[in-house]
């Protein structure tokens, strides 16, 4: 039977459109029962179950589960629970959650695919029995909550005529729907009277969401301004009145964010509680410009919301207090307020739980483990269980009258402090792709045992021939580049840089590519490493192993022995590698008179060109910036970390360092020449001079003078600004350096003027990612780019499309961004545990002033730390006075300057047993009643935490 | 004009026919032929119809769309008419052939309805001076069986009659005219067709005049007179066409008819519409091929 939908859509333009779908009824859908003899269904088998188990105390039947929309939508939590079985989820309502939030239909399509759950997915609205047409009058939430009673009342009946004991519960928070379901002979409840009613309902109750049912008492007085309606924050969008952006808390001060905004590439700032107004982190948010006479600046304060509040706690009170500092008229920024909330970004939170004071309480505050998450109050009544595990939190709803959104529980990821559990949250909350590759995936992994055939030999060079080796850090399994250098006939050199053809295995638009295109970068933590392709590729048939044949992308170049490039070849080859070294092991086959092998001989060419080609990158206005790398020392049998040192540097890093960027550039060239419009780049924008500022100001304040114009100039800077009897300062300096600069992107060369494809910090005009296919994804990219180039392999339509292109680059940034967020959580993790055990006294320098604290860097731990100063358990003794004009911090007559030396006492905050941080203590220079007296060498604590079971011998 | 041969004794065999008020098929000079009208054909339009008149048979869609106001009716909608004679009606169509038909068919439409009390056009405005909704009327000749002037007439009435405009909202915001669409389809404007004419053709047959000639009786007629009249009896446009000349009696005596025959036609036709609109509901959907 055929019908049509219509409806009428207004378009950009203005002009409105009227769309007819046609619609086709059937009459053999299943329902999917295995009670059920009458329908037919498919080859899988009916989904529903015939015995069934999850008992309601509500009903005394076994039944079947209806939910409707809102109820999906809201308690996906307690859906996703394996109790809860044999439910029907109604097309209708599939569709309106996909409207609603891609999130839940995301894990809405898991559960359905998952058959343990024994989901069924009926298609009401093309069975012809239960389509319902939309009423004159009727509104669209009405007529689908009308096709959800019909289909229920469907099941009923069919359920009847089977002569089957099975009732349909239909489960709806509507009180509305509910009376219309009984007046039709539904059994109907709410979720949360289902859920009460269920027998073993323990975990099942913290995971309900609390969608404006009663958990707001009506004594909170109001305390936020109430936010626009939808339409009018749009119109107020239109005409100008309000502007849309996306909602980025600060990390430092939870009374402070920014928002970018989207039509106009700029920063707003915002300030206190009333003006935030209930955004959180990522939301997308329509705000108003404040008159230009309130506009403020971020504070220098470092602000952390410790102590529990309650609800009633003034608010405005506190912003009053913000007021109160007058902001002088040069620092202020554009300010604004949040109107509205156009897109809640929500998702789930890692965290713990705050304790309370009352042991019995069931209303909790969950602390986020992302500082920019504001705290959520869950109601639960398994504290007592969950106060030493880490848990994942979701946010339901932000009541004007609550000072903190309201979330429900979801669930447990481990103790506190357990380093498995540890890794897992880090990995959650920088949103890293880390489940076990799909069966899907593996499935397009070469067989093994895997050999060459001689189709594979057709299009490549044997260079087995060739003395080839691979140098890398100690441990490395997934080696990805092996360099060779041989001399010449004519005299000159031939150097060889051999990448693993990773492109080969990867075939475009497979699951594999797919999965590798999605996670785009391997993530290094310090004791794991979350691969972006399966293991097979990465530490065996793609990595360049010694001593076995590999298909490789080599570039060839041909140099003279003063290190200028005669030509470029790029093939594709099969090499044997002859030996993996480390680093270490490298530099000693050079150093090592006695050895005049090949290995050797090759190393030495290239150490020697490697030499000329630094020197001549830095003569163009490359920059040597330093960022402090560290790393552990772990016990093969704890895996917990026993020793930090920072990263040792030695040539062979540069040499080989310096191949790479050779090897890229040739790269970013090549295919830049061939495809100008759809090359895969890197690029790293010159920062705005304003970002150097603090570094202006630092510098000068030790009497050097940057100059910043250029690249060239700023590096010059670098290099003559030294102190002879302060090593470590120019190192700070080439720290801060690195602060002031932009984050290096990928992108697709079509996208963007050719005169922006520079990168700054290599003094480069054009770069790209060639030699690391096994660990980035950008540059399989530019394998297969490159492998079209030559003529190695055929192109595909997805590779020519520039904005594909673009929308690929885009998330590699994000991913990108993100393993490194991940990367620095790691080591401040292991840092953590290190100190867990010591108190340890060091040298270390300031980085920063700010108003109520000093930032100080711990060289030797390669660690950043924050002194607070005034802090409110600091009772007696003389403040500190912040001077703003010399960012200095006085106090009993000593004062604190950026680059000064201190000595600080490193410990583990015990104050909280559940959220143990890093705290430091200055010890040198002595100020009374602030500093404290230096530790004695070596001295561990004994009172390891409690959950620690295993104790170290140091 | 679409043409049939005819003979001089079939011509004469009409003409006195005309004259005794029995014509070749049994009507009187008055009658109408056989008219079967449907409408809401074109799920896709804002409003349809299709009507048969004996062989004649025509499909009319509207489509409506938000446009700009004229300068000169800044308070005021547009209707606009597009005739396109379709070489399915007739092998002479093909290619440009209808074209010239076309024309006199849209310009009298247009005629026709460009009259105040015809059609509402204030009702159309949206926004005064700015936004206005224009109704595009587009008439499909599917099938030649004369009268196609009546037959067109009567199926826009028709579709108009069917034609369901989107409500809009307007809100003012400081200068901004924003328009919101309402998100019930049901919740439509209908058109007020209550005094939209139809076009009622008095052929001239020997020394007496008929209303919807026949293809024959057409080859028989020198000059014919064509009525728009309204459902109070109102002409709001008049036409002459064909090679001969009419004495002014005669012209008064056509007028008198015409009237008479429109008034009853709109009257019947309102009827029809009406009773239609309310058995819609009932009407399954079968396919394109039903």
């Amino acid at each position: 039977m055929l019908t049509n939908k219509v409806f009428l859509k207004k378009t950009k333009k203005g002009s409105i459109l009227k769309i007819v779908r046609e619609h086709y009824l059937r009459d053999d859908i299943s329902c999917g029962s295995s009670v059920c003899e009458l329908c037919q269904h498919d080859d899988k088998g009916p989904v529903l179950e015939e015995k069934l188990t999850n008992l309601s105390q509500k009903v005394d039947q076994s039944h079947y589960i209806i939910p409707d929309t809102n109820v999906v939508l809201h308690q996906i939590d307690v859906l996703e629970d394996l109790s809860i079985q044999n439910v029907i989820i109604l097309q209708t309502v599939i569709e309106e959650v996909r409207h609603r939030s891609a999130p839940a239909y995301k894990r809405l399509k898991d559960i359905l695919t998952n058959p343990t759950k024994h989901f069924y997915n009926f298609a009401n609205e093309f069975n012809k029995e239960t389509y319902v047409e939309r009423e004159p009058g009727e509104k669209s939430n009405d007529r689908n909550d009308r096709a959800i009673r019909e289909a229920a009342y469907w099941y009923q009946q069919h359920l009847k005529k089977l002569e089957s004991e099975i009732d349909i519960v239909l489960l709806t928070n509507d009180a509305d729907n509910r009376t219309k379901a009984k007046e039709k002979g539904l059994t109907s409840f709410t979720i949360h009277e289902y859920v009460k009613g269920l027998k073993d309902n323990g975990t099942l109750l913290d995971k309900l969401a609390h969608v404006g049912t009663g958990l707001v008492h009506e004594k909170d007085k109001v305390q936020f301004p109430e936010h626009l309606p939808l339409n009018e924050i749009l119109r107020g969008i239109k005409s100008g009145k309000y502007l849309q952006g996306s909602f980025i808390a600060s990390r430092e001060n939870y009374l402070e964010a920014n928002v970018s905004v989207k039509s106009e590439d700029r920063w707003i700032f915002i300030q206190g509680h009333m003006n935030l107004n209930r955004a959180v982190n990522d939301d997308t948010v329509a705000i108003e410009m404040l008159p230009e006479e309130e506009w403020s600046c971020p504070s220098s304060l470092m602000l952390e919301e410790t102590e529990e509040k309650t609800d009633d706690a003034d608010i405005e009170a506190e912003d009053a207090k913000l007021k109160q500092n007058k902001v002088p008229k040069d620092l202020r920024q554009p300010t604004g307020r949040v109107v509205g909330i156009i897109k809640r970004n929500w998702r789930q939170y890692c965290g713990i739980l705050q304790q309370s004071a009352i042991k019995e309480a069931t209303r909790h505050l969950f602390l986020p483990a992302e500082k920019r998450i504001p705290k959520i109050r869950i109601e639960t009544r398994q504290a007592k269980d969950l106060s030493t595990q880490r848990i994942v939190v979701a946010i339901d709803s932000w009541p004007r009258n609550s000072r903190y959104p309201h979330g429900h529980f979801v669930r447990k990821l481990g103790n506190v402090g357990d380093k498995d559990t540890e890794n897992e949250v880090l990995l959650l909350e920088h949103d890293v792709p880390h489940s076990n590759f799909s069966e899907a995936v593996l499935n397009f992994l070469p067989k093994m045992p895997w050999t060459i055939t001689d189709e594979d030999m057709k299009h490549r060079t044997d260079l087995r021939h060739i003395t080839v080796c691979s140098v890398d850090p100690p441990g490395c399994t997934d080696i990805d580049d092996a360099l060779h250098c041989r001399p010449l006939a004519n005299g000159n050199l031939e150097v060889g840089v051999h990448i693993a053809d990773v492109s080969h295995f990867i075939r475009p638009g497979n699951a594999l590519d797919k999965e590798a295109s999605n996670r785009g970068t391997t993530v290094y933590l310090v004791d794991k490493r979350i691969d972006m392709v399966p293991e097979l590729l990465s530490s065996n048939l793609c990595s360049l192993r010694c001593d076995v044949d590999r298909f490789a992308f080599t570039v060839i170049w041909e140099m003279t022995h003063e290190a200028e490039i005669v030509n470029t070849k790029f093939m594709k080859s099969v090499i044997e590698s002859r030996a993996s070294l480390t680093y270490g092991e490298a530099q000693m086959i050079i150093d090592d008179p006695t050895r005049n092998d090949d290995i050797a001989t090759s190393l030495r060419g290239l150490n020697k060109l490697a030499k000329i080609l630094k020197q001549k990158r830095i003569d163009k206005g490359a920059l040597t910036l330093a960022s402090p790398e560290i790393r552990f020392n772990i016990d093969s049998e704890t895996h917990d970390p026993i020793d930090v040192q920072a990263k040792q540097l030695l040539d062979t890093n540069s040499m080989v360092e310096e191949f790479m960027l050779l090897a890229n550039i040739s790269t970013a060239q090549k295919i830049h020449e061939e495809f100008p419009n759809c090359a895969v780049l890197r690029r790293h924008p010159s920062p705005p001079p304003s970002n150097f500022d603090p570094l202006i100001k630092a510098a000068l304040s030790k009497g050097f003078t940057m100059n910043v114009s250029t690249g060239k100039d700023l590096a010059d800077s670098l290099n003559s600004a030294v102190i002879e009897n302060d090593k470590y300062f120019n190192t700070m300096l080439r720290i801060m350096t690195t602060r002031c600069m932009m984050q290096a992107v990928y992108f697709c060369s079509g996208m963007i003027p050719e005169a922006e494809y520079l990168h700054y910090g290599l003094a480069s005009e054009i770069y790209t990612h060639f030699t690391s296919p096994i660990r980035r994804y950008s540059d399989i990219l530019v394998h297969r780019l490159l492998a079209v180039c030559i003529g190695a392999d055929a192109s595909y339509p997805e590779l020519l499309d520039k904005h594909k292109t673009q929308l690929v680059c885009n998330n590699l940034n994000y991913r990108h961004k993100m393993a490194q967020y991940a990367g620095r959580s790691s080591v401040n993790l292991h840092t953590h545990l290190f100190f867990k055990k010591r108190v340890v006294d060091e040298d270390g320098y300031i980085l920063f002033v700010r108003k109520n604290a000093v930032q100080v860097l711990i060289p030797k731990y390669g660690l950043e730390a924050t002194l607070y100063l005034n802090t409110d358990q600091r009772k007696k003794g003389p403040l500190f006075v912040f001077n703003e004009e010399e960012n200095t911090q006085t106090c009993g007559g000593i004062s604190l300057h950026v680059f000064d030396r201190v000595i600080i006492q490193i410990s583990i905050d015990r104050s909280n047993v559940q959220h143990l941080k890093l705290q430091i203590k200055l010890v040198q220079p002595q100020i009374p009643e602030f500093s404290v007296a230096p530790t004695e060498d070596d001295k561990s604590t004994d009172d390891e935490p409690p959950t620690k079971k295993q104790k170290l011998d140091i | 004009m679409v043409d049939v041969q005819l003979s001089d004794a079939e011509k004469t065999y009409i003409i006195h026919g005309a004259q005794d008020n029995l014509r070749e098929d049994g009507r009187g000079c008055e009658d109408y032929r056989h008219l079967e009208i449907e409408t809401s054909v074109v799920s896709t339009t804002s409003g349809s119809a299709k009507i048969r008149l004996a062989n004649t048979e025509i499909l009319v869609g509207v489509k409506v769309e938000l446009g700009e106001t004229s300068p000169e009716n800044p308070d005021k909608g547009r209707i606009e008419f597009f005739v396109d004679c379709s070489a399915n009606a007739t092998p002479e169509f093909e290619g440009r052939g209808g074209e010239d038909l076309a024309n006199e068919i849209s310009n009298m439409l247009a005629r026709a309805y460009d009259c105040p009390s015809c059609l509402d056009m204030r009702k159309l405005c949206v926004v005064e001076g700015k936004k206005c909704w224009i109704v595009y009327v587009d008439v499909l000749l599917l099938e030649c069986g004369g009268s196609l002037f009546d037959a067109s007439s009567i199926a826009v009435k028709a579709a108009l009659y069917n034609t369901s405009i989107p409500r809009l909202t307007v809100t003012h915001d400081e200068g901004h005219t924003e328009l919101e669409l309402s998100d019930d389809p049901y919740d439509v404007q209908r058109l007020d067709v209550y005094n939209s004419p139809c076009i009622v053709t008095l052929s001239k047959i020997g020394h007496s005049h008929v209303v919807d000639a026949s293809q024959k009786e057409e080859a028989c007629c020198l000059a014919r007179l064509m009525l728009a009249v309204t459902d109070k009896g109102c002409v709001t446009a008049m036409k002459k066409e064909g090679s001969g000349s009419f004495d002014v009696s005669s012209i008064e005596d056509m007028l008198e008819t015409g009237k008479k025959v429109g008034q009853s036609l709109n009257k019947s036709l309102m009827e029809v519409l009406v009773s239609e609109d309310r058995n819609m509901k009932k009407k399954y959907m079968t396919g394109y091929l039903r």
